[in-house]
């Protein structure tokens, strides 16, 4: 503990383990703390519906979607469904990256077709109890569920103009797969499940190389060594996943093919996973 | 604009259409390009929680008549850490095992109250609590004179990223005032601790322990200093920055080197990124 405390305001009973240390030292005061966190909503699966893989698609891909969720949450499952933002959020990046917006900007703005996504599958469910819930109402997600809600929650997390420039580009890292995925790991959810329009992760984008194949047992620290140019998750959740205390794999199925998200939630195992390490 | 359909899903034309943001080459070619900035005139300032705000009034009143004597020259947005109350937080939802994203979402509290000490100080001459949501009216509060105060923690809430080592958040003050001060281009970014710059060791423990006066990023993490004033990430954060290359640490506890750091005298230390990157 540092000398430094002459002149401070001190009150009886405010000594701890980090009392006087610099930010930088205090990972030395936890020493005498164990290393469990607690679970906050561990029988609540996390689902992330894609912007771009299922949403732009409109009710072909949704409303079947729509219906495998309904079911699911009549069976009794609980669980927070996140949202993409797809091929809007891409345009205002690229105006955004035109006129200059530096990273933060980007974020923010980035920001709203999520929240404009989740609107509208709010609207299609809203009869079966769909719910908005914005970042400040995640204190209420109990009341949401327990009262057979259904909560919609916009996969962006809230960093906005607080995203940090990337090491390579402008374009924000944490977007809504990161999002949804800091979610499962701070409630330490039962499970994340990413719906997209593929059947997980292969060693291409399948859309545009024919020679593609799929990648059935991934793990996130190789994945990240290989230098794969494209990958069907955003790199932070990768990284995030590896020092993670809860959520250590995540799980992609394919919205296109009926039954494969409720065989999911059933604990089967279909798509595919991918593993901290 | 032409919507186009490809494979079923509706598109609005643009470069990023279809492409996958995560692909390697597409962040790669969104590094080119200036970026604009939106206060190129405004200092930010961060006014350290343990090292400032908890001396009380001893170590406040002196900065807070220097910052009102130098608001008339210049344009500046304050920012506060938490200090001893955000150590006691950490420590009870440590003990009852709280994750890192439960410590953030509670550690905001601490600096709001000593953003409204701050405020309630600099209330006749201008200051205003300045929140997240009103961050578009700076160019306002600026031009009528005033001085913003807000909180330094970003609010990334229950969203705060696992952290490299241990169960604290990474993301503090210091981060968060940076990160501000980055999205808007600002002149400078400078932190006002209870030491005179960045030294050789802790000054308070070791009477032998010098000023470093410049250093870069790499410079210090190769150096291990035993006791760094600033929060780990801020150093990660100032190696990606595009638009705030550099920030300064000087001494609350002497006041005139504010005004001289404002006037970009080389006062305290100056830590900059390792490496330069594309500069508009």
């Amino acid at each position: 503990m540092s000398n430094n405390t002459k002149g401070k305001i001190s009150t009886p009973g405010m000594e701890n383990p980090f009392s006087g240390m610099t930010n930088a030292s205090m990972l030395s005061g936890e020493e005498q703390y164990d290393d469990n966190t607690v679970k906050i909503l561990p029988d609540v699966w996390i689902l992330k519906i894609g912007g771009q893989s299922i949403m732009d698609r409109g009710k072909s891909a949704v409303y079947p979607i729509v219906e495998e969720l309904l079911q699911a949450k009549k069976q009794g499952i609980k669980f927070i469904l996140g949202v993409g933002g797809g091929t809007r959020a891409r345009h205002a990046y690229a105006m955004g990256l035109d006129i200059g917006m530096p990273t933060g900007a980007l974020a923010k703005i980035g920001a709203s077709i999520p929240i404009q996504n989740g609107r509208m599958l709010q609207m299609l469910m809203a009869h079966e109890g769909a719910i908005m819930a914005y970042h400040d109402d995640f204190e209420k997600l109990p009341l949401y569920l327990n009262t057979g809600c259904l909560p919609i929650m916009s996969g962006m997390p809230p960093f906005e103009f607080w995203e940090k420039s990337p090491m390579v580009g402008r374009i924000p890292q944490n977007r809504t797969d990161a999002g949804v995925y800091l979610l499962s790991e701070f409630f330490g959810a039962k499970g994340i499940i990413y719906i997209k329009d593929e059947d997980g992760l292969y060693t291409a984008d399948p859309k545009k190389d024919p020679d593609a194949t799929l990648i059935e047992n991934a793990n996130a620290k190789d994945l990240l060594a290989s230098g794969q140019d494209d990958l069907i998750i955003e790199r932070v959740v990768l990284e995030y996943m590896q020092r993670a205390r809860h959520t250590h794999e995540i799980r992609i199925v394919n919205g296109m093919k009926k039954g494969q998200l409720l065989s999911a939630l059933q604990g089967e195992d279909v798509g595919s996973v991918i593993k901290a390490k | 604009m032409n919507n186009g359909e490809t494979k079923g899903r509706i598109h609005v034309e643009s470069d990023l259409m279809r492409e996958s943001l995560v692909s390697s080459a597409l962040n790669a070619a969104s590094e080119k390009g200036n970026i604009r900035r939106m206060a190129p005139d405004v200092h930010f300032i961060a006014i350290g929680g343990q090292s400032i705000m908890d001396r009380g009034s001893e170590a406040l009143f002196p900065l807070v008549d220097e910052i009102v004597r130098l608001k008339e020259k210049y344009k500046i947005v304050l920012g506060v850490g938490g200090g001893a109350r955000i150590r006691h937080t950490y420590a009870i939802g440590r003990d009852l095992g709280l994750p890192v994203g439960g410590l953030a979402r509670i550690m905001g509290g601490v600096e709001e109250q000593n953003r409204d000490m701050l405020q309630f100080l600099l209330a006749p001459h201008g200051g205003i609590t300045f929140v997240k949501d009103h961050f578009q009216d700076l160019p306002m509060f600026l031009n009528g004179g005033l001085i913003p105060v807000c909180i330094g923690q970003p609010p990334y809430h229950i969203w705060e990223p696992p952290p490299e080592k241990g169960f604290l958040p990474e993301n503090g003050s210091d981060v968060g005032l940076f990160l501000m001060a980055e999205l808007m281009g600002a002149a400078s970014m400078i932190y006002i601790k209870d030491v005179d710059g960045i030294h050789t060791d802790d000054p308070y423990k070791n009477e032998a322990a010098t000023l470093i006066p410049e250093l870069t990023v790499e410079n210090m993490k190769s150096r291990s200093l035993p006791d760094s004033p600033f929060e780990e990430e801020l150093l990660n954060c100032l190696e990606t920055s595009r638009l705030v290359r550099e920030v300064r640490l000087i001494n609350g506890l002497e006041p005139e080197q504010l005004g001289r750091a404002l006037a970009g005298e080389d006062v305290g230390s100056k830590l900059m990124g390792s490496k330069s990157r594309t500069l508009d």
